[in-house]
């Protein structure tokens, strides 16, 4: 079968197309005028940046009184405290965080490495370079001082199952820091 | 081998491209190790679609379309573009599925793979092992009768669908409409200026398309033709080509621990990869090449590549997806339902003697 010549029916099918097609951009061109910043997805980048600074506030608002404490020097005090907002607040990254820095803080260094972990799991903000969150300096530093202490102590305790879990813990914050595709 | 061919040199200068901007494409701002992930791509692209709701993996990514609408520009200047399809196209959409699955329990397509262990990542190692494996059984399989049946020729129209709902990607990246999902922290913001991206996928898509490129195929011609066919010439430049980079810029670092976006359970990389290679023998070409022969006007591989969003959506929003913290126990289950439905179509596909 040879090609065929465009007969009545692809005429009209054609100028149906057309109109479609014209009706279709009047209604993009109209559209992008009336809504604007809408049809370039600025209400849901705007959206996100108050939701991101909702959190934000309401973090220091309830972990505020955590930071005062460790100010204060009042470690423990500023533990128990974490340990309240927890159990009202089960899942939420910043509590662990927060854990993580105290307990590096007073030198208990696997169990400030587990917080760390157990928070980024939950929320990989805090390692982004880019967050408002983010604790890229203090895991940098913190990940340096467990390469000097944790990885010998586990090398020559192979079979100590609490040098083994920092280790992992360890390798897990070198593997997010170090990028890659989650 | 004839140095004089022509398609030789389409080969190596295929390899050479996907090496070297494999690379580059990191150093520009995609992920670390990341340069090149059909499978990354697909999952960050059903995010952008709102199919998932990782909203740190939400992204368009220029590359993606790039490949296929090189593809496409290359055939049809070749006069290569041809509609066909109809070998067992739902079974070839679970299988896009599947691939991704196999894919993200690795973390990383085939390309990802050889990225990954140009770059020093000694866990890629597992992940090599388990695609040979897997292609190994793809091409005994292939011997022995396993084949899901011939394509038919089609009307142009059917395989111009796939390249249409591209140029309609293409253009979402560039307009940004609001139902459109782009990431404002995490992976899905790590990217190439994406001019830059898109002109990299273009060139690759055309050059995959001249050539036929893809990781799966070499190893699969190994097994079948040995040193007769070009592709392990492409895989061979490829690897060369990316580790020289990497260890020009710095990105070279030999270990085990530590590695960007990688695990530590070796099994398990060996077993998605394995599934990964598996599949690709059974439908013809790895996720990369799937996108290639979509563009190509094969309308069996555009169906794979809706199955590939399909599992870009589901291992993201069902936990499946591998992370540096290890595979979960869903992921697990996936990759062996993932084994268990490659073997049951092994099974039911093959075609025993008399």
């Amino acid at each position: 079968m040879g090609p065929m010549k465009n007969d009545y029916f692809d005429k009209i099918l054609w100028l149906l197309l057309g109109s479609v097609l014209a009706a279709l951009a009047f209604l993009l061109w109209q559209g992008q005028h009336r809504e604007g910043a809408l049809a370039k997805g600025g209400s849901r980048a705007m959206e996100r940046e108050l939701t991101n600074q909702a959190r934000l506030m309401l973090l220091q608002k309830l972990y505020g009184p955590v930071e005062e404490l460790r100010r204060k020097g009042e470690l423990q005090s500023a533990l128990l405290k974490l340990d309240e907002l927890s159990s009202q607040y089960p899942g939420e990254a910043h509590g662990y965080i927060l854990q993580g820095e105290i307990l590096q803080q007073m030198g208990v260094f696997d169990a400030a490495l587990a917080s760390y972990v157990a928070g980024i799991r939950l929320n990989g903000a805090y390692v982004d370079r880019r967050s408002t969150l983010s604790q890229r300096e203090a895991l940098d530093r913190l990940v340096a001082e467990g390469e000097r202490s944790i990885v010998p102590q586990a090398k020559a305790n192979p079979d100590n199952r609490t040098l083994a879990k920092a280790l992992a813990n360890l390798n897990y914050l070198k593997s997010r820091l170090a990028g890659g595709c989650e | 081998m004839d140095w004089r061919d022509r398609h030789f040199w389409v080969v190596v200068l295929a390899g050479l491209a996907l090496g070297t901007l494999g690379v580059l494409l990191s150093v520009w701002g995609n992920p670390a190790n990341s340069g090149i992930c059909v499978s990354c791509f697909i999952e960050n692209s059903a995010g952008a679609l709102g199919l998932h709701n990782n909203t740190r993996m939400q992204y368009l990514r220029p590359e993606l379309i790039g490949f296929l609408l090189g593809a496409l520009a290359s055939a049809v200047i070749g006069r290569e573009f041809r509609a066909r399809g109809g070998s067992a196209p739902l079974l070839r959409l679970v299988a896009g599925i599947f691939l991704i699955v196999g894919c993200s329990v690795f973390i990383g397509c085939p390309i990802k793979l050889l990225l990954r262990l140009s770059a020093g990542d000694l866990t890629a190692v597992a992940g090599v092992a388990g695609l040979v494996c897997g292609v190994w059984l793809g091409v005994k399989g292939a011997v022995k009768g396993v084949e899901l049946g011939p394509q038919q020729v089609e009307r142009t129209g059917n395989g111009l669908v796939m390249p249409f709902l591209f140029l309609l990607l293409l253009a979402f990246l560039i307009i940004r409409p609001d139902f459109i999902n782009f990431s404002t922290n995490g992976g899905g913001t790590e990217a190439a200026p994406w001019l830059w991206a898109l002109a990299s996928g273009l060139l690759l898509g055309a050059l995959a398309q001249r050539s036929q490129f893809c990781i799966t195929g070499s190893i699969r011609d190994i097994f079948l033709v040995g040193r007769r066919s070009y592709l392990h010439w492409g895989l061979g430049t490829f690897v060369l080509s990316a580790l020289a980079l990497n260890i020009a810029t710095g990105r070279m670092h030999l270990g085990m621990y530590g590695q960007p976006g990688a695990h530590l359970e070796h099994l398990w990389s060996f077993l998605g990869m394995a599934l990964v290679g598996w599949i690709s023998v059974l439908i013809g070409g790895c996720p990369f090449r799937q996108v290639v022969k979509a563009g190509e006007g094969n309308t069996d591989a555009g169906l794979v590549v809706v199955g590939m969003f399909i599992g870009g959506a589901v291992t993201q929003s069902w936990g499946i997806a591998a992370t540096a913290a290890g595979v979960s126990l869903y992921g697990k289950v996936a990759v062996l339902a993932g084994l268990a439905f490659v073997l049951g179509v092994s099974l039911l596909f093959r075609q025993r003697e008399e």
